[in-house]
């Protein structure tokens, strides 16, 4: 299926916390909009994403049997929002789907979605760990890639780069 | 580097538990505590620096825990400092044993947001390169296996092929492990004159040296003993753990990126017959167990031999990069782009705002993915076979940690 076939599917069988869906547009230099390239993707409410990744899986037309990739992204350091960017895989019907959920800086939590996709256990824990987002629910809330006693989080905007590190001067 | 962990076990007859077959009951008397045992971090079956740490009660595993970041080089965070062509060569550095499957991975999404055209002699030249390095990464994955259980000389035999192909890859782009070859927008330069008859031999002398390494490893006995049944991953499991590639086929699944959703020109060299995928059938035990994904790999290799002839018979001359500029603008977007590596499906997810520097650009590394299976898979197997198992996962921990 295509990415609008997918998209009315899910209306269809009313996936819980779906917003809408965002699609490339080429530039249109006379209202200076640069346009957008590259994939589509489906908004959803990052407190229901369990759920609506659930329907994902078991929907015997979708059939995404493999989460590719669960990561975090922060656009910009002044904007309220991180966004949570999952990439779905089917096997049996061959087509992919990304999705993306905003989740503001200000309450960075979500419900953890290990019991859909064990997966991702580890793609949360460096995302949680990259940019503080907490995973409610995560049986295993460690850091991975990161020292345990690591002070703040890398992958955000707005990080400071430590000046040492166990007396090691990093500059 | 030993400690003891919880003590248990001190369960004597007196108090009435007893075992039902009576040849063991003697052992309740004996006080025995579970160990956790560091393989690693410079394991030489880890095949780079990882921890696992391993808890067990005899030879038998009880638990097991990876520990990872050893080799943590923020590629993630560099990629959002640095321009988009100078991130190209950190690509290479994750996945070192197939550095021009990273490019050609990192490569394609930046194309994806730019829609430029890729001429077709550089297509056919990133697939032949592409091919060879799965073919060198591939051997390492078979070699190394080997001596992870005791036969060390099919690895030799392996690393003679292997110089081949490393020095194929010196003659196009200088380099022997770090290419940055394959370019956005196509390769950096044509193939030197002669180089496509060279590829042309080596693939005439491989077809040879690959029956050998198959007799002389695959289907040994006593290699065969040490992985049937061992390490098994039901569909189910390889599903849940999101398993790609040979990992994913090993178990039986008949999936591969390069057919299934065909980038480059991989879609028309399959129509033409070029290249078959081999899934895993359970032939020496049970479906997905450590021999069948060996097996997977060996007879990719094969099938990688294929592809590069069918390329060879394609290529004619022509422009091999597109027109792009020196200093790259990529338009706003975001871009997810998933290609089958050696060890499943690298993904590379860029974002754009329309400058000079991405705003993400995040790696989904497979063998990251494919490892996390180790925290089910040890437990319940003996000690002995932790080393084939970690060594059938085929991890690079450059990658694993990125």
């Amino acid at each position: 299926m295509d990415f609008h076939a997918i998209h009315d599917h899910l209306k269809a069988v009313g996936a819980p916390g779906l917003e809408g869906a965002d699609e490339p547009r080429p530039e249109d230099k006379k209202a200076k909009d640069k346009g957008r390239f590259g994939d589509p993707f489906l908004i959803v409410d990052p407190q229901q994403l369990r759920q609506f990744l659930h329907v994902c899986r078991d929907d015997p037309k979708l059939k995404f049997e493999i989460a590719a990739d669960l990561t975090a992204t922060d656009p910009a350091k002044d904007d309220e929002n991180l966004w949570i960017n999952v990439q779905l895989l089917s096997v049996t019907h061959r087509h992919r789907l990304a999705i993306k959920c905003l989740l503001p800086k200000s309450a960075p939590s979500l419900p953890t979605t290990v019991p859909v996709y064990r997966t991702c256990q580890w793609h949360e824990r460096e995302a949680a760990e990259m940019y503080g987002i907490t995973f409610v629910g995560h049986p295993d809330p460690r850091n991975i890639l990161l020292p345990d006693d690591w002070v703040g989080h890398p992958l955000r905007k707005d990080y400071e780069f430590p000046e040492e590190y166990h007396g090691i001067s990093c500059k | 580097m030993t400690q003891p962990a919880e003590q248990h076990g001190s369960m004597t007859l007196s108090e009435g538990k007893q075992t039902p077959g009576g040849e063991r009951e003697f052992m309740l008397d004996v006080r025995t505590s579970d160990l956790e045992v560091n393989m690693g971090p410079q394991h030489p079956a880890t095949h780079g620096v990882m921890r696992v740490l391993i808890r067990c009660d005899g030879e038998l595993v009880t638990g097991a825990q990876p520990h990872l970041g050893y080799l943590h080089r923020c590629a993630e965070k560099i990629g959002e400092n640095v321009e988009w062509l100078q991130y190209l060569p950190y690509t290479d550095r994750y996945d070192y044993l197939a550095a021009m499957n990273n490019n050609l991975g990192y490569s394609m999404a930046v194309e994806k947001l730019m829609e430029c055209e890729i001429p077709r002699r550089a297509e056919l030249i990133r697939m032949i390169c592409a091919e060879l390095n799965r073919i060198g990464s591939h051997l390492i994955a078979f070699g190394t296996y080997g001596i992870d259980l005791g036969a060390f000389t099919p690895f030799l035999y392996m690393f003679r092929e292997r110089e081949w192909m490393m020095a194929l890859f010196e003659k196009i782009c200088g380099a022997r492990l770090t290419y940055s070859y394959i370019r956005i927008g196509g390769v950096f330069n044509d193939a030197p004159p002669g180089w496509f008859s060279e590829v042309e031999r080596f693939c005439d002398v491989f077809d040879k040296a690959w029956q050998e390494y198959y007799d002389l490893l695959a289907v040994n006995q006593i290699f065969v003993k040490r992985t049937a049944d061992v390490g098994v991953i039901s569909p189910e499991m390889a599903f849940d753990f999101g398993a790609t590639g040979p990992m994913l086929r090993g178990s039986g699944i008949d999936f591969d990126l390069r057919r299934d959703m065909p980038y480059s020109l991989y879609g028309e060299a399959y129509a033409a017959g070029a290249f078959q995928v081999p899934i895993g059938k359970g032939e020496m035990g049970t479906l997905g167990d450590c021999w069948d994904r060996v097996w997977v790999r060996a007879v990719e290799m094969a099938e990688s031999v294929k592809i590069v002839r069918w390329c060879l018979d394609q290529v004619e001359p022509g422009p091999v990069i597109a027109d792009i500029p020196k200093t790259l603008r990529i338009p706003p977007g975001e871009a997810y782009v998933g290609i089958e590596n050696p060890r499943g499906e690298l993904g590379h997810y860029v974002v754009s705002d329309g400058g000079k520097i991405a705003v993400r650009c995040r790696v989904r590394g497979p063998s990251f993915v494919n490892l996390a299976v180790l925290e089910e898979l040890l437990p319940g197997t003996f000690l002995a076979d932790a080393v084939a198992i970690i060594g059938s996962t085929d991890i690079v921990v450059g990658e694993t940690d990125r």
